[in-house]
C-alpha cells in the first residue's frame, strides 16, 4: 500500500528523518515534530503545511545537518527569518523551541516513525498536540484552533485522557479540559 | 567527562502504518473537519519563510 500523505510532505519527513539520524550519530535526541507538520502527519493531510516546525536542544546540530542537506536560509531584504528552506524540495524548517511545549511535554510520550531508509523522525504526542492547540484557542487569537482540537480529539478517542486534561490545564492556565472537546 | 545517557526512544512504527491507521480513526469518526490554521499567530519569522518557500516555488 501506498502512503496516504502527499510527496511533497513525504520529502520533508524524509529529510527530517536524514536530520535526525545525523544528529543521533552525534549523541544527540532527534528533533521532534510539532505544529502544524504534526496535525498533519495525526490527519492524514487533512490540513497541509508549507513548513516544519521542530524543537530541539541542539539547533546548531540541527542547523548544520540541515545545511548538509542542501537546506539555505533566506537572505535579503524582508527576508529575515530563522528558518531554512530547499530550493528544489520547496519547502521549509524552522526551530521553535528547544524544549518540548516549553518543557511541560513528556518527551516520553512521542511517536517515532520509520519513513524507509531515511531514518525516524520523532513526532509530539497527540495529547500534546492537542493541548497546544488548546492554548493557542484559550490565548483568543486562534479560533479555528478549537475545532483542530476538537478533530484531532475524534480521531484518537484512545489517547490518554488523564495527561490530556492535565495538559489542556496547564496550556491554558486552568480556563478549559477535555469538556471542552466534548461540548 | 560525565557521559549522558540518553533514554531509549519508542519503537518506531512505518509511515504507511501510521498512515493506515489514521485512515480507519478518520473512517471511524465520521471524516471530521481539521480546519486550516488562520496564520494570525505567524511571527514575522514565519511569514519570512512562508514567503521565502512562496517565491522558490512551493504550494500548500
Amino acid at each position: 500500500m501506498t502512503s496516504p500523505y502527499r510527496p511533497e510532505f513525504e520529502a520533508g519527513l524524509a529529510a527530517l528523518a536524514r536530520v535526525a539520524e545525523r544528529m543521533k550519530a552525534q549523541g544527540c535526541l532527534p528533533p521532534v515534530l510539532v505544529g502544524g507538520g504534526a496535525v498533519e502527519i495525526y490527519s492524514n493531510s487533512a490540513i497541509i503545511t508549507g513548513d516544519f516546525d521542530v524543537s530541539t536542544a541542539r539547533q546548531d546540530l540541527f542547523e548544520e545537518a540541515l545545511r548538509e542537506e542542501g537546506f539555505v536560509r533566506p537572505s535579503g531584504p524582508g527576508k529575515a527569518t530563522r528558518g531554512w528552506i530547499h530550493p528544489e524540495l520547496k519547502l521549509g524548517f524552522e526551530v521553535v523551541s528547544d524544549q518540548l511545549l516549553d518543557g511541560n511535554a513528556e518527551r516520553d510520550r512521542v511517536r517515532r516513525i520509520s519513513i524507509g531508509d531515511a531514518g525516524d523522525i520523532t513526532v509530539i504526542s497527540v495529547e500534546d498536540m492537542i493541548a497546544d492547540r488548546m492554548g493557542q484557542y484559550a490565548s483568543g487569537t486562534a479560533r479555528e484552533m478549537l475545532d483542530q482540537a476538537k478533530a484531532l480529539f475524534r480521531l484518537y478517542p484512545d489517547a490518554d485522557r488523564d495527561y490530556m486534561e492535565r495538559r489542556i490545564r496547564e496550556e491554558t492556565a486552568g480556563d478549559y479540559g477535555i469538556d471542552t472537546l466534548e461540548s | 567527562m560525565a557521559s549522558i545517557r540518553l533514554k531509549a526512544e519508542p519503537k518506531a512504527i512505518t509511515l504507511e502504518e501510521f498512515g493506515r491507521d489514521v485512515a480507519r480513526r478518520i473512517e471511524s469518526a465520521g471524516e471530521p473537519q481539521v480546519p486550516r490554521n488562520s496564520g494570525t499567530r505567524r511571527t514575522a519569522s514565519k511569514r519570512a519563510l512562508l514567503k521565502a518557500i512562496e517565491a522558490a516555488g512551493g504550494k500548500w
